[in-house]
């Protein structure tokens, strides 16, 4: 039995794919890509140099923050996944997509609902649920956009012309589900005027829920989407064999069954019961070979491609995406311990954690996917792969600064806070006190910070250039936005 | 397991996966080794932590706090009451006064973002109770926070007996 990789089988294109929408959905990706990032740079100058808040309600870092982690999470990471989903799932399905009128109420729909949030979160209005701040009248927006993209998914998968669903697939449709179930429950909420709205759910119960919402959308919009995307656009790149099919199938069901439990880890010691509390530990630390299961078939995938690694800043991207998402589903568990949450809960080490998650899983894929799909759907070359290398070391060093910085920020923060002194009491009462301490790490991140979005813009420029090249009629949406 | 196992065998899917083959090979060893080790240890651990150990964040905060009484002995109120004015008294309730206090009342005890202490006036009282009361409690409509929780009682003490004989209380 041969054990040749064949991976380069042509495949008749009979189906007329739709890629018009992946065009789009990619200029999504990059021009929100600039704007959180950006949005994120401006805040780490802030906690810096705090006149950088400008005296205005409008742009002081309580109104600017959701503006940055909901712009970088759905509207950078969303569009991405949706670009990536609908490429891919036509390719694998061998079936255009269900509705064309439902793609495009998707993409201009869910483009709609970020106006709102970019509009709406500077004014003020919000209903303080991190990472579910937008106000009930937009949270009903997004259900209803989730089902009309929910439908064009499952119409999809109805119509494939294939009998075996591909395990990204199985990855693409756990997001789907969940974060419908997720956004719809913790949104749950009696509004009392247009922007005004009161959760159904009061104290801890309403802590829980928020943290169950919380944990998952990092686990069902940040995770699993982007290891589907990994199954699919990472073996294409390399033209490489996928390491494992059982290893998929298997790391699969445990990471999405144990996945769901975990949110009580952002409860440790709080007002929690100690049994929520445990079965969040447990089912966190439960969730490093689930989760190491896809950094393996990753990794592992790439083995016979190594020598590409010097050369095609694609399988760069790649490796580093991949072994960031391997570490932080390491640290995330162990900062779920009780003993290193006592020290690390509530400083910057957090903040730390979920930036090798953002910047080094989320963003190090979507530079890998931009990459090798930009040319695949203008059908033309990559502009410069001289700049996209140039891009990887950029961003490479970018998360390195800020992450470091933070690791070191939210150790000093946390060993500051607990320091008694020699009659017992605390060492350093002032907060202020702690501040002052961290100010250097704070310069530091926004330096990690700053390479990271220059990056992110030399990526722009690259595929505007690469689609100004594209062959005539192919070119039809063009990245203008972007400039 | 039999041993005819060959790994890096294509499972002859890519037709209906967009041409990406898939390799079925074995479980790395130690992947599953970690993944059993962390599904075992859990109950273990769960089971320890409530019923063999009775551990609980109430119980882990007592435990500290009884450590932290054992270490650093507190004076009982009955003892701050009684306790005499020394010259050593006022020297430690100067050296608290500097490392908590001066940034409101400043080192000379004129104010600044406090009130002067130093001048005839006692807005919430002059006499070495009231101090003390002040101090415990602290202003909340005028900024100052309670000190109480944050010294304890012996140095709230200490600290208005300096605060009364340097400011010249009543």
């Amino acid at each position: 039995m041969s054990v040749e990789p064949d991976a380069h089988r042509a495949q008749p294109r009979a189906v007329d794919y739709d890629d018009a929408i992946v065009k789009k959905f990619i200029v999504a990706t990059l021009v929100f890509g600039v704007v959180g990032m950006l949005v994120g740079v401006i805040l780490a100058l802030q906690l810096a140099w705090w006149p950088a808040n400008l005296g205005l309600e409008y742009t002081t870092f309580g109104r600017l923050r959701p503006l940055h982690t909901n712009a970088v999470i759905f509207a950078f990471t969303g569009n991405f996944i949706f670009a990536g989903i609908y490429y891919s799932i036509q390719r694998l399905l061998k079936t255009r997509l269900f509705s064309d009128a439902l793609s495009n109420i998707h993409f201009w729909g869910w483009q709609l609902i970020i106006l709102a949030a970019a509009i709406s979160l500077p004014m003020g209005l919000t209903q303080g649920k991190e990472y579910a701040e937008l106000i009930w009248p937009i949270d009903i927006a997004i259900a209803v956009i989730w089902v009309v993209f929910a439908i064009n998914f499952f119409g999809t998968i109805a119509i494939r012309k294939v009998k075996h669903l591909y395990v990204a697939i199985w990855f693409y449709m756990s997001m789907v589900i969940t974060i419908a179930v997720l956004h719809i429950v913790n949104s749950l909420a009696v509004p009392a005027t247009l922007t005004r709205s009161y959760p159904i759910y009061a104290g801890m119960t309403d802590a829980l829920v928020q943290w169950w919402y919380g944990h998952n959308a990092v686990g069902f919009l940040l995770t699993t989407p982007i290891l589907g995307l990994m199954y699919y656009f990472l073996p294409k790149s390399v033209e490489r064999p996928v390491f494992s099919y059982r290893l998929s199938i298997i790391h699969f069901w445990a990471l999405i069954f144990l996945y769901i439990w975990a949110g009580p880890h952002h409860l440790l010691y709080s007002a929690l019961p100690d049994w929520a509390q445990t079965l969040g530990m447990v089912f966190s630390v439960m969730l490093i070979a689930p989760s190491w299961g896809g950094m393996l078939n990753g990794l592992l995938t790439l083995r016979g491609a190594w020598d590409r690694l010097r050369t095609d800043p694609i399988v760069k991207f790649w490796a580093v995406a991949v072994t960031f998402y391997g570490m932080s589903t390491f640290e995330g568990p162990m900062m779920s311990v009780r003993a290193v949450n006592s020290l690390s809960h509530f400083t910057d080490w957090t903040i730390g954690h979920v930036h090798s998650g953002a910047l080094g899983w989320v963003g190090m894929a979507a530079f890998a996917m931009t990459y090798w799909l930009v040319p695949k759907v203008w059908k033309t070359e990559l502009y410069s792969v001289k700049a996209a290398g140039l891009h990887f070391w950029i961003a490479t060093i970018g998360i390195v600064l800020y992450v470091v910085a933070m690791w070191a920020a939210g150790i000093t923060q946390g060993l500051m806070w607990r320091a008694l002194d020699d009659g017992g009491q605390l060492k350093y009462p002032a907060f202020l006190d702690t501040v002052l301490q961290l100010m250097p790490f704070y310069w530091i991140r926004l330096i990690g910070g700053l390479s990271y979005l220059t990056g992110m813009l030399m990526c722009c420029w690259n595929v505007i250039m690469t689609v100004k090249n594209a062959p005539a009629g192919d070119a039809a949406v063009q990245p203008a936005v972007a400039k | 397991m039999s041993d005819n196992y060959v790994p890096d065998q294509i499972l002859g899917h890519a037709d209906e996966a967009d041409g990406i083959e898939e390799y079925d090979n074995r479980l790395p060893r130690w992947w599953l080794g970690l993944f059993l080790f962390t599904v075992a240890w859990s109950p273990v651990y769960a089971i320890h932590y409530h019923f063999i150990a009775h551990r609980s964040q109430a119980a882990e905060y007592e435990a500290e706090m009884a450590a932290a009484a054992e270490r650093w002995p507190q004076m009982s109120a009955e003892d701050v009451a009684k306790m005499e004015v020394t010259e050593d008294v006022i020297a430690e309730g100067k050296a608290i006064y500097e490392a908590n206090c001066v940034a409101c009342h400043g080192a000379d005890l004129h104010g600044g973002i406090g009130p002067d202490l130093t001048d005839s006036e006692w807005i919430h009282g002059g006499t070495r109770d009231d101090i003390i009361q002040t101090v415990t409690n602290g202003v909340a409509d005028k900024g100052m926070p309670s000190w109480g929780p944050i010294l304890g009682p012996e140095k709230v003490a200490k600290v208005a007996a300096f605060v009364h004989q340097a400011g010249g209380g009543q």
